[in-house]
């Protein structure tokens, strides 16, 4: 009685390897794409960054200009309140005493609110 | 321009007493920001030395500044005020135009380039007082003139 054999010729291959298609670029395609948009995007980055700083600097200096202008019109409203508070403490106490150990200006810290509004 | 100020919001409270009479008075300038935004790199061209000066009387006098510099901050003031008023006298419309811009762009410089092309030009014409940021570096458009804006909102 024959026993059972192999084919002739053997068996066929046996297929235990994935068939997945390889689908989209190639890795090297995908790397220097990435690449590329990066390098893109950092370019432009930098020009932004760099048109920031001039408006910046822009900004900066319209303010420069303009602060000795603020600070001289503050200035003569400080002396102004200054002189008048002069004038009350020697209209009020008939003396005029600093409660500083200076010559130097302090800006006041509290003001003095009338006693009865007269508008 | 830090520190609290002794100022009540309420009128009544102001304290309204005018300065001493042997301290010569000045106009104040009463513009509000975005017109003295608008004009003060010409402020700066026009009044940099007199700028200079009282920045110096305030360095060189600390603790009396207030009332040493008085005479330079006049000077500082007047000459702000010939170029807000030669300003208003020779390019009104385009000064307008441009501190209305800033005014309703939040103050950004950059969303109003083509009103200020316009100003800048016409101040140049009339008053020879051209706008110059110091210190840009070499070899660049400076940032007020390039075509393209890239922060704006709309237009260059």
């Amino acid at each position: 009685m024959p026993q059972d054999l192999p084919p002739a010729g053997g068996y066929g291959p046996v297929q235990y390897k994935r068939n997945l298609p390889a689908r989209g670029f190639r890795p090297a395609v995908l790397l220097t794409g990435m690449v590329g948009i990066m390098t893109f995007g950092f370019y432009k980055l930098g020009g932004g960054i760099r048109e920031h700083n001039e408006l910046a600097r822009e900004k900066m200096w319209s303010r420069i200009y303009i602060t000795p202008l603020l600070t001289a019109e503050e200035d003569r409203d400080l002396v102004r309140r200054h002189y008048a508070d002069l004038a009350r403490e020697k209209e009020l106490l008939g003396t005029q005493t600093s409660a500083y150990n200076s010559d130097r200006y302090v800006r006041p810290t509290f003001a003095v609110t009338p006693s009865k509004i007269l508008k | 321009m830090s520190a609290r100020r002794p100022v009540f919001n309420q009128s009544v409270l102001t304290d309204s007493t005018p300065l001493p009479k042997e301290i010569p008075a000045v106009e104040e300038l009463g513009a509000s920001s975005a017109p003295l935004l608008s004009a003060s790199f010409f402020i700066g061209a026009r009044c940099k030395d007199y700028n200079d000066d009282f920045m110096q009387c305030k360095t060189e006098k600390p603790g009396r500044a207030e009332f040493d510099c008085l005479k330079e901050g006049r000077r500082v003031t007047r000459c702000a005020k010939s170029v807000i008023e030669d300003v208003n006298k020779h390019c009104l419309t385009e000064f307008r135009k441009h501190w209305q811009c800033l005014d309703d762009n939040n103050q950004q410089l950059w969303q109003c380039r083509p009103a200020e092309w316009k100003l800048n030009k016409c101040v140049f014409d009339n008053l020879k007082l051209e706008k110059v940021i110091p210190d840009s570096p070499k070899g660049e458009i400076p940032v007020h003139l390039r075509p393209h804006q890239k922060y704006a909102h709309r237009g260059p």
